[in-house]
């Protein structure tokens, strides 16, 4: 017993290693469980309340881009109201409430923090579970999409970006609805890929790839990019392609997100098929 | 180790936290190369450190930044690896008591040969760590290699700056 403990305290530095080694990778691997737990939630807290305070300092830096992101948005919207038409006929504009229900409402927000630069890229918003945001809705500037939601605290979301290796966004091309997902292999935050490109597809330089709605994330016909380029395989079944994205990652001020207020519906559905 | 060394040492923990998490996560430099300078820290430690307080301190360090980019682990699990790596490398390269003169290393103590190996020995084996676990893997292995090194080499540049903004030599 004595030699037990010799022996321990002559290599203690082995064995602290191998535990604080052991330790940390547990928790690097189940980053997905640990995700919404109170670890995450103390994280969450921390980083965002330095981010924000660090953004509000660098917000000045960009009020001038921020202001004409906002009067173009503004132009966009005026130019949709019913005032800015010429009505030719009343019922044009008549809605009955049980034909339209709202799908989707948006949350604006803020972005605090934001990478391009990693091989795993995150933003970190100022909006959280007490504004509504809930993990696995879509996150968008515009109409072209950034990411999703990956955890929540009460007043930050943190925000996996299309510049992750786990990110994969169910696409189609604007031109014929052929279903693609579209990847982001790291390198340049530019350009992405376009994966399981059917063979008997013809693409051209700049077909446009939007979102295909089938994910329950993102509302059908958001911007993803156009292609920059191709590749036609010659023993695989599918063609990749190279996407340039339409969002500018590295400049994301005010961003949407996107609450499926049917979710909760299709989900159910999906459930009870199932179960059955 | 004396308390003035313990208290610029905790003044250069925060600092080099502070200067990463704020400054040096949103340097982006044709979107390949992120330093990761805050292991500097690591490296100087004073010589007497308890080894056991070499492990914890650098775990400590890296779950600190890790809580800053939502990555818990891998920051830790990279500055782990490293802390256990210096003691064999400050053996390795020493070659007699005269190398270990002072309390911590340094470029003006040990000189640049010694420093040199020492830093990019050991950021070597960080960033290593650090890119591998981060892509997890090997599909990517040579484009993460590159912008292995590319990092390394930022981070190393910035440690020799330091070297010499704070330590001038010839005195």
């Amino acid at each position: 017993m004595r030699n037990l403990f010799l022996f321990f305290r002559e290599h203690y530095f082995y064995f602290l290693f191998l535990l604080l080694e052991t330790f940390s990778l547990i928790l690097l691997f189940n980053y997905n469980e640990f995700q919404g737990s109170s670890l995450y939630s103390v994280s969450n807290a921390v980083s965002g309340s330095v981010n924000s305070m660090f953004s509000g300092i660098s917000e000045y830096f960009s009020l001038r881009k921020t202001n004409r992101v906002l009067i173009e948005e503004m132009a966009k919207l005026h130019s949709r109201i019913p005032e800015a038409f010429y009505t030719t006929d009343v019922n044009v504009f008549y809605k009955k409430d049980s034909i339209v229900h709202l799908e989707y409402k948006y949350i604006s927000a803020k972005v605090i923090s934001n990478s391009t630069n990693k091989r795993n890229n995150f933003l970190m918003i100022n909006k959280g579970s007490m504004h509504g945001i809930e993990n696995h809705m879509g996150v968008i500037i515009g109409n072209k999409i950034v990411g999703q939601v990956v955890s929540v605290s009460a007043h930050f979301s943190w925000i996996m970006s299309m510049l992750n290796k786990d990110s994969r966004i169910s696409g189609k091309f604007k031109k014929n609805n052929q279903l693609v997902n579209v990847e982001w292999n790291g390198g340049s935050y530019r350009k992405g890929q376009v994966k399981e490109i059917p063979k008997h597809i013809v693409m051209v330089k700049g077909d446009t790839i939007i979102t295909s709605g089938n994910s329950d994330i993102f509302p059908e016909g958001l911007m993803i990019g156009t292609i920059s380029g191709f590749k036609n395989a010659q023993d695989e079944n599918f063609n990749n392609g190279e996407i340039l994205f339409s969002t500018d990652f590295n400049s994301l001020g005010y961003i949407e997100v996107v609450v499926d207020m049917m979710r909760k519906e299709k989900e159910e559905l999906k459930e009870s098929f199932k179960s059955q | 180790m004396t308390s003035r060394t313990v208290f610029f040492n905790i003044i250069r923990f925060f600092f080099l936290i502070f200067f990463q998490v704020l400054i040096l996560n949103h340097i982006n430099l044709s979107g390949y190369i992120n330093p990761y300078f805050y292991i500097y820290f690591i490296l100087l430690l004073p010589f007497d450190t308890p080894k056991w307080m070499l492990l914890i301190t650098s775990f400590i360090l890296g779950l600190s930044v890790d809580i800053f980019t939502n990555t818990i682990g891998l920051n830790a699990a990279a500055c782990v690896m490293m802390a256990f790596a210096r003691p064999f490398v400050i053996t390795a390269i020493s070659s007699g008591p005269e190398s270990l003169l002072g309390d911590t290393p340094s470029l003006k103590n040990q000189g640049l040969k010694w420093f040199l190996y020492y830093a990019i020995i050991l950021t070597l084996i960080h960033h290593f760590t650090f890119f591998y676990l981060e892509i997890f893997r090997f599909s990517e292995f040579m484009a993460t290699f590159v912008r292995m090194l590319l990092s390394s080499a930022f981070t190393l540049f910035l440690m020799l700056i330091s070297e010499y903004l704070l330590y001038p030599r010839g005195k």
